[in-house]
């Protein structure tokens, strides 16, 4: 009986003995304080888990460091890191679920200014004749708060609002006009908004619907992707490239995808570069239809981007663990290089 | 209450022994009293812990506040008061099922109890089951479970409780408990509201909680008649009325405020023969929610889910040592919602359980359970237990076990991204338990083994839509000694309970332990008293624990309370009792970036007439 017992315990206390390893990942945390010549990388970070951060990896990938912000200010960046805008020195951080903009000097990373009033689920700023316009859904369930930002970029104060329609996302701007792409928020929208440098909408123009992604060609011509509604809408619709001519603001032509095609992040490179379904497509501007097979497969881009001949994009993984920065050469179509950044990398921002 | 006991009695002469019989009318009195027979009767081999009357009266009426001091549960709360998920030796939010009066109230809609939404005031018990019990409880006791028990007493008394609390942050409590009953009726009622500006320090920051205010209220009304000796009716009531803003976090402002509705009600039938005891139960249950993205605007979100259950239990005794209980239970779940359209599912469940005692030393049980659904396949489970007690002092506890969560409504009906074709979580586990007992201690030592796979897991797919998918496989194993000390000299009583847990849960995938689960928890509970005065003191330890790319500090929070027992008049006992919360005024968070309330103050007066 007592060997029992005895024998009964000690397997107890096995199971004690089991003892738990800590994988620590190997990032470099130490703030180099010199972030030119390099690639800034926006991480969205879990929603509600103030996780965002901003890696940067130098031009030829042999440097990368990650949280950039809190490890030169001491303080956390904030909660779902959306994009970045630059102006002269500056970096603007849009910080969507902290209701901010980090403010900070785009080489030193040293903080500037937060703006933390007057925005409302800002989203992506552009700067037109030296003011900044940022996108806010407003509440995210209410779809008729949204509103475009306008900020003094000498004060970083917000000097007026301009209503707008349901879901501004993305905003590009030339040297005379804003334009917004309504992907509709919570819901799906289908339109451009077109805002002068008064601060008024000129006009909306009808494109395909939910526009994610705007490129302006050498030429000027804006190109605008839309993805179409997905299926689980249960009213599917096809993504659709529209070319608008900025002298009059109407769309000059379109394209039209399959039903079931929803291609995203479209950038201009000599060529036009867009993602869809783990491919990333080439269109060339005077073609006059899209193109049926892929330059490069086998990738999971939340976000890519074209530079001098090379194709840059972020892959977020499970979306919880940290994400990977990849670059791809566009003469060849091959894999370059690759580097670790945080979590759900979402923006690549060239900073020289 | 004597009187049953006697009939009993009566009933029993002349057809066994005499000490047979007062046995046989033990088990019957449970069943006419008890809401939940089975945690009694067919748990040998569990490990059990009560937390009645004493314990419940000195905590903070929140389950959550009473779990944190009293049992190896973590939680994970979106700051104080804030939504409050258990994590139960290292399974997740939807791994502990929450019982009351017998009948599983997670949610349908996120397989969850939001712990901050059931007041304690209102129970007779809440009692703690270690280990896998889904053969008994259903779908989501894979950690183990918990128990909010109301019992029925059928003798002549008339009790009122009253009690008052106001507390740090504005914090108001005003509670009303009956308790009346006859040889023939039994009426419980009780009502608890709670109200509070909540808005503590946020400690090393200039900052406050400042989007936290929450109030809530609870009513209970329990009843039973008895109709004669063969039958009685019982009905349950609960309902739960909270409207809560959410907390923000340090980095992320919030102005969101959720209102959220539980009506809980049994109806139940039981028929009393010599050999056999037949109940029947009809319930509803209703949970309601709304979400406010911004309190100040109209627009909301909603979801609501109405259950519909009837169930049949038959007890047999086939021998004086064996018992068997058959089961079987009908449910319709109807629900609607912003995010999904009008889904139901139906369920129909068969189970049996076996007791045998072999010897006085020896009891083991074999139970088995089959879920019928409508939408997806649900395993067969089953368990087996036993108990040997080598002598007065010492006994051995063990059960294993196959146990299933099923995917909820929002896995499968949630637009975007919902998904039917998911099949229910299953798991196996062994626990093993020892339990010594004396007269000053008692010492329970758990060591046991979890082995999870087909958990539900949100992931993106190639569009980039979160959708849920069986894909994550996770083992846990661990241990956990608790220690209860008692002491009396004369008219000093010292009183101790500790509970020290050491949990491994690692995801075969990544090999990591998982978020939100400490390795390392410890608390303890020291109470002294001296004829009408007594002090105690509560502590809780909580290790680190890993969360999305870092860690959280561990913390050590401390509570001391004095309380003041005195007698106003014949049949009137106040109680006054003032307690210190957070007495070393620490820094802590158990969610990233959520932090907990800095020292804070309570005064309490409880009146029982």
């Amino acid at each position: 009986m007592k060997i029992k017992k005895h024998l009964i315990l000690g397997l107890s206390l096995v199971m004690l003995a089991f003892s738990c390893s800590n994988d620590n990942d190997n990032i470099q945390t130490e703030a180099s304080g010199a972030y030119e010549d390099g690639i800034l990388i926006t991480n969205e970070g879990n929603y509600s888990q103030g996780n965002g951060s901003v890696s940067f990896v130098s031009t030829d990938f042999s440097y990368a460091e990650n949280t950039i912000f809190s490890n030169v200010n001491g303080k956390l960046l904030g909660d779902t890191v959306q994009s970045i805008e630059f102006y002269e020195d500056l970096a603007f951080i849009i910080v969507n679920n902290s209701q901010k903009i980090e403010v900070v000097n785009r080489y030193t990373f040293k903080s500037v200014a937060t703006i933390d009033s007057g925005l409302n689920n800002p989203r992506y700023m552009t700067v037109l004749l030296g003011k900044g316009y940022v996108t806010n859904w407003g509440d995210g369930s209410d779809p008729s708060d949204d509103y475009v930002a306008v900020i003094d970029l000498n004060t970083f104060a917000i000097t007026t609002t301009i209503s707008v329609e349901e879901g501004p996302e993305r905003i590009v701007s030339n040297a005379t006009t804003a334009y917004v792409a309504h992907k509709g928020g919570y819901g799906q929208n289908n339109i451009v908004s077109v805002i002068d440098a008064n601060a008024t909408v000129l006009k909306t123009i009808t494109v395909g619907d939910v526009p994610n992604s705007m490129a302006f060609d050498n030429l000027g011509q804006l190109y605008v992707l839309a993805e179409g509604k997905p299926s689980w809408t249960q009213d599917e619709t096809a993504g659709k490239l529209s070319v608008i001519d900025p002298t009059n603001n109407t769309v000059i032509s379109s394209l039209d995808f399959a039903i079931d095609q929803h291609p995203t992040n479209l950038t201009y490179g000599e060529s036009l570069y867009y993602y869809m379904s783990g491919k990333v497509y080439k269109y060339d501007v005077d073609s006059t239809n899209l193109p049926s097979t892929a330059v490069i497969e086998g990738v999971n881009f939340n976000y890519m981007t074209v530079n001098n001949g090379v194709l840059y994009g972020v892959d977020a993984g499970d979306y919880t663990n940290n994400g990977i920065f990849k670059s791809y050469d566009l003469a060849t179509y091959t894999a370059k290089n690759s580097k670790e950044v945080g979590i759900i990398p979402g923006g690549i921002y060239f900073n020289n | 209450m004597k009187r049953l006991v006697y009939i009993f009695l009566l009933f029993s002469i002349g057809n066994s022994t005499i000490a047979q019989s007062q046995l046989d009318s033990i088990q019957k009195l449970d069943e006419v009293i008890l809401s939940d027979v089975k945690l009694k009767r067919y748990a040998s081999g569990y490990k059990i812990r009560t937390l009645g009357d004493s314990i419940l009266e000195k905590n903070s009426l929140s389950l959550t506040d009473l779990l944190r001091y009293n049992s190896n549960i973590y939680f994970k709360e979106n700051g104080y008061g804030m939504v409050s998920s258990p994590s139960f030796r290292g399974t997740n939010a939807s791994q502990t099922a929450v019982i009351w009066n017998g009948i599983n109230i997670n949610s349908q809609l996120n397989g969850q109890v939001d712990f901050n939404t059931i007041n304690t005031s209102n129970y007779d018990a809440v009692e703690i089951r270690s280990g896998g019990g889904s053969v008994q409880y259903g779908s989501g006791a894979i950690g183990g479970s918990v128990h909010l028990s109301n019992d029925l007493s059928f003798t002549k008394h008339t009790n009122h409780t009253v009690r008052m609390r106001y507390g740090s942050f504005d914090t108001k409590l005003a509670n009303y408990g009956l308790s009346t009953g006859s040889e023939h009726w039994s009426v419980n009622f009780g009502i608890a509201y709670v109200n509070s500006e909540n808005d503590y320090k946020y400690l090393g920051t200039d900052k406050i909680n400042n989007n936290g205010q929450y109030d809530n209220l609870s009513i209970n009304l329990n009843a039973g008649y008895l109709l004669n000796d063969h039958h009685v009716l019982k009905l349950y009531h609960q309902s739960f009325a909270g409207d809560r803003n959410f907390s923000g976090t340090l980095v992320a402002p919030s102005k969101s405020k959720y209102e959220d509705t539980n009506y809980r009600s049994m109806l139940e039938w039981d028929y009393f023969q010599r050999q056999y005891t037949s109940k029947v139960k009809v319930a509803h249950l209703l949970e309601e929610f709304k979400y406010f993205e911004n309190k100040d605007a109209e627009h909301f979100s909603f979801g609501r889910v109405q259950s519909f259950i009837g169930n049949h239990n038959l007890n047999i005794k086939l021998t004086e040592a064996i018992d068997l209980r058959t089961i079987i239970e009908f449910a319709k779940y109807t629900g609607n919602g912003d995010n999904f359209a009008s889904p139901n599912r139906d369920e129909f469940s068969a189970t049996a359980l076996w007791r045998h005692e072999l010897s006085e030393r020896l009891i083991y049980g074999l139970n088995i359970r089959k879920d019928f659904t409508s939408d997806f396949q649900s395993p067969f489970v089953f368990s087996v237990d036993g108990e040997y007690r080598f002598n007065e002092s010492y006994a051995v506890k063990i059960n294993g076990s196959k146990n299933f969560r099923v995917p909820t409504f929002n896995d499968l009906y949630w637009s975007p991204g919902g998904n039917l074709d998911l099949l229910p979580e299953s798991s196996y586990q062994v626990d093993l338990g020892q339990e010594f007992s004396s007269k000053f201690i008692d010492l329970k030592f758990n060591a046991y083994y979890i082995n999870t796979k087909d958990m539900i897991q949100w992931v993106p797919d190639k569009t980039g839509l979160f959708r849920p998918q069986n894909i994550n496989k996770v083992k846990t194993y661990g241990s956990e000694v608790e220690l209860f000390l008692k002491y009396t000299i004369g008219s000093h009583h010292l009183n101790m309970n500790s509970g020290y847990s050491y949990t491994v849960s690692k995801n075969d995938a990544s090999a990591k332990q998982l978020i939100y689960v400490p390795l390392h928890k410890f608390n303890v509970n020291l109470s002294y008293s001296f004829k009408v005065v007594e002090l105690f003191y509560q502590h809780q330890f909580n290790g680190e624990v890993n969360i999305i790319g870092g860690q959280l500090e561990k913390y050590d929070v401390g509570k001391l309370g004095l309380s003041y027992n005195y007698k106003i008049a014949k049949n009137v006992h106040s109680i006054l009792q003032f307690n210190i919360n957070n007495l070393y005024n620490t820094t802590y968070e158990n969610v990233a970036l959520r932090p907990m309330p800095n020292r804070n103050y309570q005064l309490q007066l409880t009146l029982k007439f």
